[in-house]
C-alpha cells in the first residue's frame, strides 16, 4: 500500500515504522526540525517527507494522487480535518484515518469532512479503564471495528452463578455470544450444553450492556457487581 | 450617508471566530454598525485587543468545540467571519457554520496564500488578506498613474481607473488597451461619463475605466509607459 501518514509525533512515527517494517511504501510528513531529527534516527530517509501537512502543494507532492490510505496524525484537530478533506476532495484518496486529540471535536470527524474512521484516542483509553474498574476481572481484548462491540475474556471463579448451568439455559443477553472457553490449557468450543467450571477462561463478543450481565454471571456469589478484594 | 444605509440594514447576529488584530477591528466595525456581535477566541488576552467600549458578547473557547459555537449563537447566526490566523481553524470552522449550521452567510480568512486551495476545495468565500495586501502594494510601488478602485472576489479581476495622457489625443481605445485579458467598462468625459462606443476617439484628461486580470492591468501600463519614451 501506498500511505501517507501526516505528523510525525509517537502516533505518526509508531505506524509510520510499523508499516515500513510490513513493507508499505510510507511517506511521513512533518516539518518541525527537532521532530526530522528524531525521525532520521528512527525511520528510512526515503520514508520522510518535509513539509507542513496542511499545505496542499506538501501533499500533492508526497503523492497524495496515489495514496491508498491517508492517516491525518497530528496533534491538531482541524488540521487533521482539513488535510483529510483535502485528501479525498482533490486527491481522491480512497481512504482516510484521522486521529482525535480533544474528544470534544470528535463530533466533526465523520462525512462532514470526508473522514472515513476516527481515532479518540482518550475515549479509547478512559473507556477500557471504566470497564475495568466496573467489570472486576474482565478485560476487553479488543474494539471491534465497526459497531459497539468487543472481544472481552473473564476468568470464572469457583462461586459464580453461572456454574453447572448448560449456555442454552444460561439467559445470556441479547448482545452477547460466547465465542470460546478455555480450560486447562485447551480451547473448547461452547456448544448449548456446555457448562461452566471453575477456573474457565470465557471468552465472548458482547456491547457493553452484554458484557455487564456477563460479569455479572461469572462473578463470585456474594456480590453481584463492582467486586473487590480476592472474593475466594 | 453612510449612518443612513447602516441604519436601514437589518440588525443582524454575527458570530466572529478570531480576536486578533484582524477579528478585533471586524468585530468592532459591526458592533458600531449595530449588530449584534459575539467573538470567540480560545486565548482571554486577545479580547484586549477590543477597544474598551466594546460591549459585543466576548466567548473564550475553542471554537471547533459544539458548545463554544452554540452558545456563541451560531444556531440563530446570520452571518459568521472566521478570521483566525490559522487556516484550519478558519476553514474548518467556516465549513461547520455553513453545512452544520446552515449560516446564511459565511466569509473565511486564508492567512498564508500556500493554503489557499483549501478554501477553494471547500467552496467557501474567502479573503486572502495577505496576498490582497501585497498585490495592492506592488501596484502601488510601479506608481504608473492606474489604481484600483474595486477588487472583484480575491483580486483575480479588479476595475482600475486612469487619466488619458495628451499625446493619446485622438486615439481609439481599441489602440490603447490590450487585446487580453482587459476590458473598458466607461469613458468620463469633463464630469459625464458614457459607455466606451467602438472606435470613440479619446481626449487628454479622459478618465477610462477598465476591468481587467493583473496580468492585463501590466499590459496596460507598459503601453502608457511605451508611449513615454
Amino acid at each position: 500500500m501506498y500511505v501517507i501518514i501526516a505528523g510525525g509525533g509517537r502516533t505518526g512515527a509508531q505506524l509510520a515504522r510499523i508499516l515500513v517494517a510490513q513493507n508499505h511504501f510510507v511517506q511521513l510528513i512533518d516539518s518541525r526540525p527537532e521532530v526530522l531529527a528524531r525521525l532520521h534516527k528512527e525511520l528510512p530517509t526515503e520514508a520522510i517527507f518535509e513539509g507542513r501537512p496542511i499545505d496542499p502543494l506538501v501533499l500533492e507532492k508526497a503523492g497524495a494522487e496515489k495514496a491508498d490510505v491517508l492517516a491525518a496524525c497530528t496533534t491538531e484537530d482541524e488540521v487533521n480535518l482539513a488535510i483529510c478533506f483535502m485528501a479525498r476532495s482533490r486527491y481522491k484518496v480512497p481512504r482516510t484515518i484521522a486521529r482525535i486529540n480533544n474528544p470534544r471535536n470528535a463530533w466533526l470527524f465523520d462525512h462532514k469532512f470526508h473522514v472515513d474512521v476516527a481515532v479518540n484516542q482518550a475515549e479509547i483509553m478512559a473507556s477500557i479503564i471504566e470497564e475495568e474498574m466496573s467489570l472486576g476481572d474482565m478485560m476487553t481484548l479488543i474494539k471491534l471495528r465497526r459497531g459497539n462491540y468487543s472481544l472481552v475474556e473473564e476468568k470464572v471463579p469457583a462461586d459464580a452463578p453461572a456454574l453447572g448451568i448448560a449456555i442454552k439455559d444460561l439467559n445470556l443477553p441479547e448482545h452477547c455470544v460466547i465465542a470460546a472457553i478455555i480450560r486447562h490449557g485447551e480451547v473448547i468450543v461452547p456448544r448449548g450444553i456446555t457448562t461452566f467450571e471453575p477456573g474457565d477462561e470465557v471468552l465472548a463478543v458482547a456491547d457493553p450492556e452484554g458484557a455487564r450481565q456477563l460479569a455479572k454471571m461469572l462473578s463470585p456469589n456474594k456480590v453481584g457487581n463492582g467486586r473487590t478484594g480476592n472474593g475466594v | 450617508m453612510k449612518t443612513e444605509v447602516e441604519q436601514k440594514q437589518k440588525r443582524m447576529q454575527i458570530v466572529v471566530v478570531g480576536c486578533g488584530r484582524l477579528g478585533s477591528a471586524l468585530a468592532y466595525r459591526l458592533f458600531r454598525a449595530g449588530h449584534l456581535v459575539a467573538v470567540i477566541d480560545s486565548s482571554p488576552t486577545s479580547f484586549n485587543n477590543l477597544p474598551p467600549d466594546f460591549t459585543g458578547r466576548i466567548h473564550e473557547g475553542d471554537a471547533l468545540s459544539q458548545d463554544v459555537l452554540v452558545r456563541a449563537g451560531i444556531e440563530q447566526a446570520d452571518a459568521l467571519a472566521a478570521v483566525t490566523s490559522s487556516d484550519a481553524i478558519n476553514a474548518v470552522v467556516a465549513r461547520v457554520a455553513r453545512e452544520v449550521y446552515h449560516v446564511p452567510n459565511v466569509v473565511a480568512r486564508n492567512y498564508d496564500p500556500r493554503c489557499r486551495v483549501l478554501f477553494e476545495e471547500l467552496d467557501l468565500q474567502v479573503i486572502s488578506s495577505t496576498s490582497w495586501g501585497a498585490q495592492r502594494i506592488e501596484e502601488m510601488l510601479y506608481d504608473s498613474g492606474i489604481h484600483t478602485v474595486f477588487s472583484a472576489g480575491n483580486g483575480e479581476v479588479e476595475v482600475y481607473e486612469f487619466v488619458i495622457p495628451e499625446r493619446w489625443e485622438g486615439k481609439t481605445l481599441e489602440e490603447l488597451l490590450p487585446d487580453e485579458e482587459c476590458l473598458p467598462i466607461s469613458v468620463t468625459r469633463a464630469g459625464r461619463a458614457m459607455l466606451p462606443q467602438s472606435g470613440l476617439t479619446i481626449k487628454g484628461g479622459d478618465i477610462i475605466h477598465v476591468s481587467a486580470t493583473f496580468n492585463g492591468s501590466n499590459c496596460l501600463r507598459q503601453k502608457l509607459l511605451e508611449q513615454k519614451e
